[in-house]
């Protein structure tokens, strides 16, 4: 009763849910019901998480999810508040229809979704569970379902409920440390048994919606390149989705960020990427026009405004007090320019004004915020580019590994940051 | 134990006579071309970095020849490692100095260490390890003996390729500095968390606990008094055993058990575990600073340190 394709279902980004894509229309010419289901998905009712097993109802599941985290990255960056919605929105559906398929015996569907993303295997049974060899206590056995019942706040279990709870399974925790890398799970909270972390059903299907929820974050991260790769706006009806879906956003996130005692876009140079703190060092005359206005441009302006959202053509849209501009994004740029050798603007002054038209101001020395949008808002090259360019201030560290962007590595160091516990 | 500086002239007869190529350990012989070396050529500072050696030959040449302060080698492998580019993988590593770990009774004034403070970092070296190769089922868990101290050098593939956060997440894991959920289970980290705070409530003596905040001067006596049945307790997980004890309330309790908690976070340094790009001693090494040398450690059970200590101090040569 349940296609093949249901697979997709569990995990958007299996071959079965690439297929689906590969064979739909552009994401730009959706049909209605998707796009109101993209936007619906932050905000979906336990019943409404439920997708029927019949082709249409998984291919608009599938085309829905896609057009969402597209959207989301026309609007946005890598780890904004945006992708946070959609990549918990997600965790909370995935969680939730491992642990309903299950409760209507679909195991075997469940265990095949999870087993392509986790290797795993079972607790030998009999007498005791027992794993690699070593027994597990009775008491720490009955402990475990204990304390995910209580976690999960269930007081009266009923048979159907009841063996998700049961610790079942063995899996490395080396193959869940993307996990602990992005504190989805903590070492010591993991049953370590040999090297083996004792899971019930229950974290299970808790640990693969962190797997699928991580990939969806990473997936915008991808989008968001892509679009800085092409250099091109992207399409209006993704912006449509995405404006929709960042104005479903909690309203006291807006509060809370106005009120912290750091605003939240000022700007974090310890994340900084090692490309933008050479171009911040200074550099010589072959470099120096391209670390100042390509680089350091873009990356200081995107990265202070965080434009979120709508689309990034304006900054007049995404501030409303100038001297964001000129007192915060400006100076370190001329002061960059000023360590240059020689520096920058003593033989090319001109070039003062060329800053400010790639942010959007126009050629002027004095940018308003009624100047904004008279040139183009450039957007920050990737990786690739800078080393084709400039290849000399391209010293990536590991943190490089990860991104294809220098913006993403600061968006993405600095909610790494966050997330350990460091605070925003 | 005699513990001084080595003069220039019995650092060149160290490495002339006695250091011995074959006393790197395979770990770092078989992935030497990889690692980032970096020395200190005169007791100044390890500022000589950056070096790359395709042979152990090539190694061996320089070390006979600047004869240096200090020799270090990274902990992880480079593409490039004469740029520290390329970054591929790193070692596990955990840094245990007994100069530096709590609750010392030897009497070792601050940064100096005794052969009691030693034997103490080696004992919780192989806690680490026991743990390392149990809980987390990891193989290739190495000792080196560092000169003051012991390092625990992971190389199991499994591991090597974590980041900053996986690694500490290890130390948390390991030193026992996160209060467990469920204290009382047989396995898992609970029972790890039991034997750290046990240990360290063993070496408490009486003026440590008195500075704890919230405890009451009778009730440090009596824990003292009664300490093996506190013990006990600890151990087994059995706290209501420890409620038992006048003036114990949960809040006290709990202040205590936080106060365990941080100790047990310094017994290593949680510092170099999260660098993926720190150097570290090289075993086979002189450590001039202590005239020691930095040794692998095949069997950590049966270590003496009349092991590490060089020809030239052990024959008395004094030029
Ligand atoms: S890889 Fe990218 S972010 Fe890293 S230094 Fe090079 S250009 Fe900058
Ligand atoms: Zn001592």
């Amino acid at each position: 009763m349940f296609p093949p394709e249901y697979l997709a279902v569990l995990d958007p980004f299996a071959d079965e849910a690439k297929k689906i894509v590969g064979a739909a229309p552009p994401f730009d010419a959706m049909p209605q019901e998707i796009v109101e289901r993209a936007v619906n998905r932050v905000k979906l009712s336990s019943k409404e998480m439920v997708v029927q097993p019949d082709l249409e109802s998984i291919q608009a599941e599938i085309l829905s999810f896609y057009l969402m985290c597209q959207g989301v990255a026309s609007v946005s960056f890598p780890y904004s508040h945006e992708t946070r919605l959609i990549s918990n929105a997600t965790r909370d559906t995935i969680r939730y229809r491992m642990y309903d398929l299950f409760k209507r015996g679909q195991e075997d569907l469940c265990m095949k979704a999870v087993r392509r993303s986790i290797k795993l295997v079972e607790l030998e049974d009999g007498d005791r569970a027992k794993i690699g060899g070593t027994n597990i206590p009775r008491e720490d056995f009955y402990k475990l379902r204990d304390q995910k019942l209580e976690e999960d706040g269930i007081e009266t279990v009923d048979d159907r409920v009841l063996p998700q709870y049961l610790p079942k399974y063995g899996v490395r925790w080396t193959d869940i440390a993307l996990l602990l890398r992005y504190r989805r799970a903590e070492l010591t909270k993991l049953y370590l048994v040999g090297g083996w972390a004792i899971l019930t059903a229950r974290d299970l299907w808790d640990f693969y919606a962190n797997f699928i929820s991580v990939r969806t974050e990473e997936y915008v991260q991808s989008v968001y390149e892509r679009i800085a790769e092409s250099g091109a706006q992207p399409s209006k009806a993704l912006v449509e989705v995405g404006g929709r879906i960042s104005s479903l956003l909690p309203k006291e996130l807006e509060f809370r960020e106005k009120f912290a005692r750091m605003p939240a876009g000022r700007l974090r140079p310890e994340f900084f990427p090692p490309c933008v703190n050479m171009a911040l060092a200074g550099v010589g005359a072959g470099s120096r026009n391209y670390a100042i206005i390509m680089i350091l441009t873009p990356f200081l302006s995107y990265a202070r405004i965080a434009p979120s959202g709508r689309v990034a053509t304006r900054v007049a849209d995404f501030i409303d007090d100038i001297s964001i501009v000129r007192d915060e994004i400006a100076p370190p740029i001329f002061e960059a320019a000023e360590r240059c050798n020689p520096p920058f603007f003593k033989d090319q002054p001109q070039e003062k004004a060329s800053i400010f038209y790639h942010m959007g101001f126009g050629m002027t020395t004095d940018p308003t915020l009624a100047d904004s949008g008279r040139s183009k808002w450039y957007r920050m090259p990737n990786c690739s580019k800078i080393q084709m360019s400039a290849s000399t201030l391209c010293k990536p560290d590991e943190f490089c590994r990860n991104i294809k962007n220098p913006l993403t590595y600061y968006f993405r160091k600095r909610s790494e940051h966050t997330r350990a516990g460091g605070g925003g | 134990m005699e513990m001084r500086e080595a003069t220039p002239e019995e650092r060149k007869s160290f490495y002339t006579e006695e250091w011995n190529k074959r006393e790197i350990p395979n770990f770092i012989l078989h992935t030497l071309s990889l690692r980032e070396f970096g020395f200190d050529l005169d007791g100044t500072g390890p500022s000589h970095r950056y070096n790359q050696f395709t042979t152990v030959e090539q190694l061996e040449d320089f070390m006979r020849n600047r004869a240096p302060y200090s020799a270090f080698t990274s902990v992880a492998l480079y593409e490039r490692p004469s740029a520290r580019e390329g970054w591929l993988k790193a070692e596990l590593v955990l840094d245990i100095d007994a100069k530096d770990l709590p609750l010392k009774t030897c009497g070792c004034s601050p940064g100096s260490v005794c052969e009691r403070c030693i034997d103490g970092a080696r004992k919780v070296a192989m806690e680490f390890a026991e743990t390392l190769r149990g809980d987390l089922g990891l193989r290739d868990v190495n000792f080196v003996y560092s000169g003051r101290g012991f390092h625990v050098r992971v190389n199991d593939e499994a591991v090597m390729e974590l980041e900053q956060t996986e690694r500490g997440q290890i130390v948390e894991y390991l030193t026992g500095s996160v209060i467990p959920t469920d204290i009382t289970m047989a396995f898992g980290y609970s029972k790890v968390f039991r034997e750290r705070v046990a240990r360290t409530f063993e070496a408490l003596d009486e003026g440590q606990l008195l500075k704890v905040k919230g405890l009451r001067k009778s009730l440090v006596h009596r824990l003292m008094a009664e300490k093996a049945r506190a013990l006990e307790a600890f151990r087994t997980g059995r706290f209501e055993e420890l409620s038992s004890f006048k003036d114990m309330g949960p809040k006290t309790f709990r202040q205590l058990v936080e106060f365990l908690r941080r100790v047990n976070s310094e017994f290593t340094d949680g510092k170099v575990t999260i660098d993926t790009k720190r150097i570290l001693r090289l075993p086979s090494s002189l450590h001039s600073g202590v005239s020691m040398k930095c040794m692998f450690v095949r069997d950590i059970e049966r270590f003496k340190l009349e092991d590490a200590v060089p020809k030239f101090i052990r024959e008395g040569e004094r030029p």
